[in-house]
C-alpha cells in the first residue's frame, strides 16, 4: 500500500467511524440540510443481525467473548460506481443506509470537501462533546480514597 | 491444509465488482430453498430459478441463487478453476455468503463446477457409513437440460424414491467419463454425491438414491462399464 492509498484509508476510516457512531436524530438532520438525493442501488439492502462482542482482560489479555450485540449493516452502490457500506450499532435501518450514502458520497472529490465539512466536521464536533459531557459527570463523582489523620493520641 | 486454505483466501473483495444479490434476501432465499428441495425430493423435475437479473462472472442465474440461499459461512465451498480465478465470483460470494473456500474438493460441503471442469467423482466426498449426509453436493453448470431423451445420446432414464414410474432427463454437455461414474456410483450407495444441475436459469437435482439407467445406447455403456470394472 502507497502512502496516499494508506492516507485516504484512514481518512475513510475515520469518516466510517463518526457516521457509525454518530447520533441517529443529529445525522438524519444533516444529512436532510445538505439536501442531495443521489442515485443509488442497493447491494446489500439494511439489515439487522447480531454480532460478537469480544475483548480482553486489561487489554492484553486472552480474547473472550464479552456478549452479542445488534448490528445494522447496509451497502450501495451510486451511479457514479462508488460503493458505501456502513455497520452501525443498533437496529436503526434509516442510519445505516444515510451512513452507507455519505460514506460513498465522501469517496467522491466532487463531494468529499463539502461533505466533511458540513457533515462529518460537526458530528463529530457532536461527539466529542458528548464524550467530554460523559467524563465531566463520571469524574464529578471521582471518589479519591486517602486515610485522615485519626486522632489517636 | 491450512496453508492451502490462505492461499485460496488471499483474494480480497474487489468493491468494484459487486453487485446485488436478491432483492428480497430472506423471501427470495426460502423460495429457492423451496425449489431445491423440490427438485431433491422430485429427482428429473425441472425447475425455474428466475428471481435474478443479474449474475457475477461466469455464474449463471440458477447456480447464483443457490448459492445465495445454500452458501455461508459455515459450508466450505469448493470451485472449478474458472470460477476460482475470477474475481467477479470470489468477490460476491465473500460478500454475500461469507463462505469460505478450500482448494481440495474432498474437503468442501459444496463444489461448484462448471461442466468441462468437473473434479472427478471419487476426488469429492462421498459421506462415510455413520455420516452419509456428511457428503459433498456437487453443482454443475451446464448447457441445457430438459426432459426430452429422444434423438439424444445424453439421455438418461431416472427411476426411484420420489419418481413414479420413470422419468426421463438429459443434461448436455457433461463428460462421458462423468456420465459413467455417476451411473457407477449407485453401487456404494448410501455413500454418494447429490448434484443438482444448472442450465441458465433453470436446475434439476439428481440425489445418490435415484437409478440411472441410460435410455439410448444402455447396452454400449453397460459393456464399458463392466470393463473398467474389471
Amino acid at each position: 500500500m502507497t502512502m496516499s492509498e494508506q492516507q485516504s484509508a484512514s481518512a475513510r476510516q475515520h469518516w466510517i467511524s463518526v457516521l457509525a457512531k454518530a447520533d441517529s436524530k443529529a445525522l438524519q438532520d444533516q444529512w436532510q440540510a445538505l439536501a442531495i438525493e443521489p442515485e443509488y442501488q442497493f447491494i446489500r439492502k439494511p439489515e439487522i443481525g447480531l454480532t460478537m462482542m469480544r475483548g480482553r482482560v486489561g487489554g492484553s489479555g486472552q480474547p473472550f467473548n464479552l456478549g452479542e450485540m445488534t448490528l445494522t449493516r447496509c451497502a450501495v452502490r451510486l451511479a457514479s460506481g462508488s460503493l458505501g457500506v456502513s455497520y452501525v450499532a443498533g437496529r436503526n435501518k434509516a442510519h445505516a443506509l444515510t451512513a452507507a450514502l455519505a460514506d460513498a458520497l465522501l469517496q467522491d472529490r466532487d463531494y468529499q470537501v463539502a461533505l466533511q465539512e458540513q457533515l462529518i466536521a460537526p458530528l463529530e464536533a457532536q461527539l466529542i462533546a458528548a464524550k467530554a459531557e460523559r467524563e465531566a459527570k463520571a469524574s464529578a463523582t471521582k471518589v479519591d480514597f486517602f486515610t485522615l489523620v485519626r486522632g489517636e493520641d | 491444509m491450512s496453508v492451502q486454505v490462505n492461499s485460496m483466501n488471499r483474494g480480497a473483495v474487489r468493491s468494484d465488482l459487486l453487485m446485488a444479490g436478491f432483492d428480497d434476501a430472506v423471501q427470495d432465499a426460502q423460495k429457492v430453498f423451496r425449489k431445491v428441495l423440490k427438485a431433491m425430493s422430485e429427482p428429473g423435475t425441472i425447475l425455474a430459478a428466475d428471481l435474478t437479473d443479474k449474475t457475477p462472472g461466469a455464474l449463471n442465474k440458477s447456480s447464483w441463487e443457490i448459492a445465495l440461499t445454500l452458501f455461508d459461512a459455515d459450508t466450505k465451498i469448493w470451485l472449478s478453476p474458472t470460477l476460482a480465478g475470477d474475481d467477479a465470483v470470489i468477490s460476491n460470494l465473500r460478500f454475500h455468503c461469507q463462505c469460505p473456500m478450500v482448494s481440495e474438493p474432498a474437503e468442501a460441503d459444496f463444489a461448484l463446477a462448471l461442466a468441462d471442469e468437473l473434479p472427478e467423482l471419487k476426488a469429492l466426498n462421498w459421506g462415510n457409513s455413520e455420516y452419509p449426509d456428511q457428503s459433498t453436493t456437487l453443482i454443475v453448470q451446464v448447457e441445457a437440460i430438459t426432459n426430452q431423451t429422444q434423438d439424444s445420446d445424453e439421455g438418461w432414464c431416472l427411476t426411484g424414491p420420489g419418481i413414479e414410474t420413470e422419468r426421463g432427463l438429459s443434461v448436455s454437455g457433461l463428460p462421458y467419463s462423468f456420465r459413467l461414474d455417476l451411473v457407477n456410483s449407485r453401487k456404494r450407495f448410501p455413500l454418494g454425491v447429490d448434484c443438482v444441475f444448472c442450465a441458465d436459469d433453470q436446475l434439476v437435482a439428481l440425489p445418490r438414491s435415484t437409478e440411472i439407467k441410460p435410455s439410448d445406447s444402455e447396452e454400449g455403456i453397460r459393456n464399458t462399464t463392466q470393463q473398467e470394472a474389471n
